[in-house]
Parts: structure tokens; C-alpha cells; sequence
């Protein structure tokens, strides 16, 4: 009983999950998305809406053309440059000219993603190159006004003296949890917006909860430890997790799969160097773009998280030691500093 | 998806529970000639020559792996063929051409509990030798290896979790042989002078839990043997994983298990030990699965050894579909592909599948860590693939590359379909 047509070579395994996709896991970031960018449009109207089109023109354009002009197969059903597209625009400030909103656009996604050689090759999270291109060009174009219509930037604010909280009791922290009455990046506002697609995310299996864990969880040790030797408020650790777009990095950016290490340990301590960093950035210098500079930096740092001589799936007794260390130098640091 | 994973999901079509055919026993069969970790074999038969069931026909070579070679019917002995065996690869194969009358060699004979009773551990070892005995849950390792060692052993395990989907020999053999899967551990604790055996079965199988604890309950009663139930994930068949699962013992990869005290074989092993031992019979017949979407009638059956394979497709009511298909001899996570259907059964295959073609789509690796997360080996696969990809062997090696058992696990889970199990057979190349 011989068959007609051939039998095929496979290797084992000869099956798949049918639920790892690339596509369904876009496909989620986008629909995590959903609530911060109808929040973000309610609250700005056609300021963020502007910014969001021009911001996917400049990007998805970009990259489509740069395919067809190389006559090279790609696809965009995948959604990872819709992705970068919408986060560019959501930690853009509102008074944004649009032209620089293009620029960066088109910049970002050309030499953050493209000339490494497409999805998967690039080392930095494409959106945050992007927004720090054009600090870095444009910077004089993006102060946070004060006197515009939403108020002060909380963070604007305390860039004097970070511990103030006089100053700072002028920020509700009810209201920046919800966004409502509160300014900054158009899409960082909302800290329930945001964590609804967190935890969207983490419970789609979407997104490695154990980096924003290790992240949130590093600033708001940080800044506990800082209030308790400067004897500020009990607010300040949440005010800090709460302002800075420090929610919006730690969910949409930071897990950014492509440009975070690949083992659970490796993650842990990518988000505890993103705390720090942010941490450090925020008390001594107070950069507005902190959470942005702080995933640049660590991107550049994973390769070395996942150096195959040190890299371990899981922890051992050696890294957690080491890790320890770590930490305790860390707070450390930040107890001589924050005395002085 | 990032996550770890390790449920293998089966097609819905097929059917839950399978039933069982009938199956002639054919009429030509054929006997590998060579067989893992061997080298070449010698005959002790010329065509033309009557050989019956049992009867020793030959030896295959291969140092410490030695092995005899078994007429598993009764008839006339033919030419020596090449046909296809789970190694994927054509093989030399003896055709004996059979007379149905079922004849026993004189070889064949039943001891006496109260012979058994009697024999020597370097005497049971020579007997499972002798009948061939080697590991049926797929390894085809010679069993009688394992017993051979002057560490002392504090429990035997019996491997009863088939954790690799559709597959369902072992399950078959549970229910129907369980009284000489005890009676084989039974043997082994009275060789090994050891007095503790376990046997792992899975938590969500009542059926063979209850098969067990019943048989243990009638006529066993005496023998410290514990039944204990694992849960249900892939891969707890992996010994390692079952070990730590039944014992708490960790072993490391790599490492003997003499040097824990273990000893550990699959169930229907346990079973052809027995045989062995009671009647001088080595493994004649295999609890056989037949699935897939490609064959019109999945099932379960008997199999003589050496039966081809159109002759089993026949009897689950033939290829589904005319056009491509796959074929598999084992399990759909690390059974071996053929393409062609001139293959036989030999001893240690207990299962055939056939698929219709599924095309992945692949695309570059989003380093999402799924395959870190989910290999029970605790490897990086995807930087073992990166390793494989720039040929470094130095990574690889470091990477601990040599503890991939090939589970196919970090395929079945990549989110970018990347078939990343074939960069880890050739990351292991590069080591060696
Ligand atoms: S095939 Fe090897 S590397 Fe892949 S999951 Fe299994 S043990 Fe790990
Ligand atoms: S190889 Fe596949 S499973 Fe592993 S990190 Fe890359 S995309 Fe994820």
C-alpha cells in the first residue's frame, strides 16, 4: 500500500505551539495601547492626535519605503514599527512643533532599527532613540511651559530641589495616578491607563512582568531609602514612580522583548539598572527624559547581561551574591550622595 | 508569548482515546542487523535455513553493546534487505519469510519461581543479555548495562510517564502487563540486592494508577515498591526530571546514575525483563500507537518486530491523503522523520504518525526568552542558535550545549517559529 506522493523531510520536533506568534504578541502591545491613547487624545484633543499621524507617517513610511526601495521582502503585518511609532508619539511632549515630530520620526527608525538591519537586529528601543535624537537636535523646541493650559510638569517643578515638598504638595498624587489634571509626555499621564495595559499585557503573556517589576520596584526602594534620610514625606517614593513617565517606560518600553536580555536573571537586573539609572538621573540631574536615557543606557548594556560566560538561565549562588553586592554598593552610593 | 512552557498541545481533530485493530502478524518480516552503538554483525544463518520464534540468529558487534539478534516468527530465513528504521536511515535488515505457525525455538523454556529464586545477580544479568533486553521507552540501551556495576543501588525506578503526546504504548502495556512489569522489578531488586522500587506514573492517568495499586494489592503485597503518581508536563519521562520528581534526588546531567544509587528503566522494559528471565523469550511484540491527520484510522494495535510499515498503515485503513505528508517513527517531539514508507518496526519503536504538512513561518528571533524559560535542560537556546550560526564552538561549549537532550521543547515554543532545535544539533557538532 505504497503512497502516492512523497513523505517530507522534517526534523523533531514535528509540531508548534500554535499560540507563539510575533503577531499576536504586537497585536497585544497595541491593544495595551488603546486605553493610554484614548487618554491621551481626550485629554490633549487634536494636539495628540496631530502628533500620533505624523509620528506613524514618519515611521511605518519610513520603513516601508526603505524595504520597497531595496526590493527586499519584509512585512508589516508584524506591527512592530505601527509599535515604535505610537510609544514616539506617546512620550512626546505636546507642545511638540509637528516638523520635529517628523524628523525624528524618520531618524529614528532609519538609524535605530534599519541600518542594524531590521526587527530583531537593533539594539536600541527604536522609539526611545528616536525622542532622544531629537533632544539632542532640537532640544530648545521642547521645554515644558509651564504656563500652558495643563499647568506645571511635576517634574519640571521639582527640578530645583527634588525633596521639596512644599512644591510637591501642589501635585495630588490621586491625580497623577488617574492623569486627570496633571502634565508631561502626552501619554505618560495616566498611571491607570497604563498599568490597565500592563497588566493586559502581563496576563496575555505579552510581557516579562519581571521587568517592570524589578524596575518600579528598584526606584520606589531607592527613593524610600532617599526620604528617609532627607525625613521627606512617605508620598515621595510614590510621587516619583508616578511622575516622569517612569510607569510608561517601565511597561512599553523598557519590555520592549528585542532590546532587553533574553534569561530571567538577566532581566532582573536590566530593570534594577534602569531604576538606578532613572534614580540617579532624576535626584542629580533631573533630566525630564530620564526613564528615555536610562532604557537607551541599559540597552547598550545587554549584550553584556547576556555574555555566554556569565549569562545563566536561572540564578545561581555565585550571581546572586554578585547581585547582592551590587545592590548594597548601589544604595551606598546613594546614601553618601543624597547626605551630602 | 513569553513564557515557559511545557504542555504540548495535540490536534483537535483527533480522537481523545484510540481504539484498538486487530493485526495480522505479516508475512515476511524484518530483523535489523544493526542497531544503535553498533558496528557490524556476524550471521549464524544462511538463506534458506528454518528458524523459529526466539531462536538466535546472529549477533550484532559493537564492543560493550554486543547484542543478539532474535527470529521474532517462525519460517525462512530470506536475503538480507535494506529497508528504513527509526534511525532514519536505510539500514540492513533480515527478511525471514513466515510460515504462521508460531513455533517456538528450543531456547524457549519456563524457569521455576523457586530457579528464579536462586539466581545469582551475574546470572540474571547473562540472561537479560542474552535475551537482548534494552530500553524500550526508546533509549535502546541494553539493559543489562545498567545492572552491571558494583555500586550499590538503593531503589530502582520504573519510568511508567510516556510524556510525549499521542503516544500510548506504555499506557497499553500498563494496563494489560502491569503483573510482569512487578514481577521484572522484582527480578532487578533481587539481583541488585536492593530494597526500595518506585514506579512514576502520570498523576492525571487513573486508569493506570488504579491498574497498579491493584495488581500491587493482590499479588505483591510484600514488595516495597512505592506507585507514585508526577504531574503531567513534558518532559517528566526524562529521567532526570523523574527522578527528582519520585526521589527529590538531583542528578546531574551528564553524571552516571550508579553513582546515586538509581537504576531506572522504562515500565515495558521491566516487562521484557520478566520475560526474559521466566521464559528465555526476548521482545517478540510492541504496543503500538497508529496517528496523526494523515491515516484514515487512528488506533492502537500489537506488533510483531519486524513488521513493515504499509503493513501497519494498512491496518489503521491507509494514508488519509494523497498528497505530501510526514512521517514519524516515535513521538512528535524527538521521533525520527522518514520519506520514505519502506521501513519496518524494530524494537524500540512503539509508535507511527503521519501529518499533514504544516508550513511555520519564520521570522527573526525577537529575543523573547520563551526558549530560556521553557528548556528543561536550563540551556539559552537562542544564544546556542547564535553560536551554531557563527560556529563558535567555544560559546557552545560554554553554553553547556552537551546537556540538550533535544527535547525539541525550544522549537515547539519560539514566538519568531524558528526551528531552533536544529541549531542545537549543530552547536553539539561543533563541540565534538
Ligand atoms: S532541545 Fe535542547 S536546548 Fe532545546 S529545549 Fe530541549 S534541551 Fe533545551
Ligand atoms: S529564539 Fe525564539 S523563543 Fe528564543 S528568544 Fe528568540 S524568538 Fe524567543
Amino acid at each position: 500500500m505504497a503512497s502516492k506522493t512523497g513523505f517530507l523531510r522534517k526534523t523533531s520536533p514535528y509540531v508548534r505551539e500554535p499560540k507563539a506568534k510575533v503577531e499576536k504578541m504586537m497585536y497585544d502591545v497595541l491593544i495595551a495601547l488603546i486605553p493610554v491613547i484614548i487618554f491621551t487624545i481626550y485629554k490633549y484633543e487634536f494636539t495628540a492626535v496631530w502628533i500620533i499621524l505624523v509620528s506613524i507617517v514618519s515611521m511605518v513610511g519610513t520603513e516601508f519605503l526603505y524595504y520597497k526601495l531595496r526590493k527586499e521582502p519584509f512585512t508589516m503585518k508584524n506591527g512592530t514599527a505601527l509599535i515604535s511609532a505610537l510609544i514616539y508619539a506617546l512620550i512626546m511632549p505636546d507642545v511638540t512643533p509637528l516638523w520635529i515630530v517628523f524628523i525624528g520620526g524618520v531618524f529614528g527608525m532609519y538609524f535605530g532599527k534599519l541600518v542594524f538591519g531590521g526587527m530583531g537586529a537593533n539594539i536600541f528601543n527604536v522609539a526611545g532613540f528616536a525622542r532622544v535624537f531629537i533632544v539632542i537636535s532640537f532640544g530648545a523646541f521642547l521645554v515644558y511651559d509651564v504656563d500652558t493650559v495643563a499647568g506645571a510638569t511635576a517634574l519640571g517643578v521639582v527640578k530645583a530641589n527634588p525633596f521639596d515638598m512644599m512644591i510637591l504638595g501642589d501635585f495630588n498624587l490621586w491625580n497623577m495616578f488617574t492623569g486627570v489634571g496633571e502634565a508631561g509626555s502626552i501619554g505618560e499621564l495616566s498611571g491607570i491607563a497604563i498599568l490597565l495595559g500592563g497588566l493586559y499585557l502581563a496576563f496575555r503573556k505579552s510581557l516579562d512582568w519581571r521587568i517592570p517589576v524589578s524596575y518600579i520596584g528598584t526606584v520606589l526602594g531607592l527613593s524610600t531609602i532617599a526620604a528617609l534620610i532627607v525625613g521627606a514625606e512617605m508620598t515621595y517614593p510614590l510621587f516619583t514612580i508616578l511622575s516622569g513617565g517612569i510607569l510608561f517606560g517601565a511597561i512599553f518600553m523598557a519590555t520592549d522583548p528585542i532590546t532587553s536580555p533574553v534569561t530571567g536573571p538577566g532581566r532582573i537586573y536590566y530593570g534594577f539598572g534602569l531604576g538606578v539609572i532613572t534614580f540617579f538621573i532624576r535626584i542629580f540631574g533631573a533630566l525630564p527624559e530620564g526613564v528615555v536615557f536610562a532604557i537607551l543606557i541599559m540597552n547598550m548594556f545587554v549584550p553584556a547581561l547576556d555574555y555566554y560566560k556569565w549569562a545563566n538561565s536561572k540564578f545561581t549562588i555565585k550571581s546572586t551574591l554578585v547581585f547582592s553586592v551590587v545592590v548594597l554598593v548601589t544604595v551606598g552610593l546613594l546614601v553618601v550622595g543624597v547626605w551630602q | 508569548m513569553i513564557r515557559k512552557t511545557n504542555q504540548i498541545k495535540t490536534l483537535e481533530e483527533l480522537p481523545k482515546s484510540l481504539p484498538t485493530v486487530q493485526i495480522t502478524v505479516p508475512e515476511k518480516v524484518y530483523i535489523t542487523l544493526m542497531e544503535m552503538r553498533t558496528r557490524k554483525y556476524t550471521l549464524s544463518v544462511v538463506e534458506g535455513d528454518y528458524v523459529k520464534i526466539g531462536q538466535i540468529i546472529g549477533e550484532r558487534d559493537g564492543g560493550y553493546f554486543t547484542q543478539p539478534i532474535f527470529s521474532t516468527v517462525s519460517g525462512t530465513v530470506g536475503k538480507v534487505i535494506k529497508k528504513f528504521t527509526y534511525t532514519g536511515k536505510k539500514t540492513e535488515c533480515l527478511e525471514i519469510i513466515n510460515d504462521f505457525k508460531e513455533e517456538y525455538a528450543e531456547r524457549v523454556l519456563e524457569r521455576t519461581d523457586e530457579a528464579i529464586s536462586k539466581l545469582s545477580k551475574a546470572e540474571i544479568i547473562e540472561i537479560i543479555k542474552e535475551n537482548g533486553v534494552k530500553g524500550l521507552g526508546g533509549g535502546g540501551f541494553p539493559s543489562y548495562v545498567k545492572m552491571d556495576t558494583d555500586k550499590p543501588i538503593d531503589v530502582i525506578i520504573l519510568n511508567g510517564v510516556e510524556c510525549e503526546p499521542y503516544l500510548t504504548a506504555d499506557y497499553q502495556a500498563i494496563t494489560k502487563d502491569a503483573y510482569q512489569m512487578f514481577k521484572g522489578l522484582e527480578y532487578v531488586m533481587q539481583a541488585m540486592g536492593t530494597k526500595r522500587g518506585i514506579i512514576g506514573v502520570k498523576r492525571t492517568k487513573h486508569a493506570l494508577l488504579k491498574a497498579l495499586t491493584e495488581v500491587k494489592e493482590s499479588d505483591f503485597k510484600d514488595l516495597n515498591c512505592d506507585i507514585i503518581p508526577v504531574s503531567n508536563y513534558y518532559p517528566q519521562g526524562w529521567e532526570i526530571e523523574l527522578i527528582k520528581n519520585t526521589t527529590g534526588i538531583k542528578v546531574k546531567p551528564g553524571t552516571l546514575l550508579s553513582e546515586y544509587g538509581i537504576i531506572e528503566y522504562n515500565v515495558t522494559t521491566a516487562a521484557a525483563i520478566y520475560q526474559a528471565i521466566k521464559f528465555n523469550l526476548p521482545v517478540l511484540n510492541r504496543y503500538f500507537t497508529v496517528t496523526g491527520d494523515a491515516i484514515n484510522n487512528p488506533c492502537e494495535m500489537t506488533v510483531r518486530v519486524g513488521t513493515p510499515i504499509p503493513h501497519i498503515v494498512e491496518a489503521a485503513g491507509g494514508y488519509s491523503i494523497d498528497g505530501d505528508k510526514v512521517m514519524v517513527l516515535g513521538g512528535p517531539m524527538m521521533g525520527s522523520n522518514l520519506m520514505m514508507d519502506d521501513a519496518i518496526v524494530s524494537i524500540t519503536v512503539s509508535s507511527l504518525l503521519l501529518f499533514k504538512p504544516q508550513e511555520y513561518k519564520e521570522e527573526p528571533c525577537v529575543r523573547c526568552g520563551s526558549c530560556v524559560y521553557s528548556c528543561p535542560a536550563n540551556l539559552q537556546p537562542v544564544q546556542l542558535m547564535y553560536a551554531a550560526k557563527t560556529k563558535d564552538g567555544d560559546a557552545a561549549k560554554a553554553l553547556n550545549i552537551q546537556n540538550c537532550i533535544e527535547c525539541g521543547l525550544c522549537s515547539y515554543v519560539c514566538t519568531s517559529k524558528i526551528h531552533l532545535t536544529d541549531f542545537m544539533r549543530k552547536a553539539k557538532k561543533l563541540v565534538k
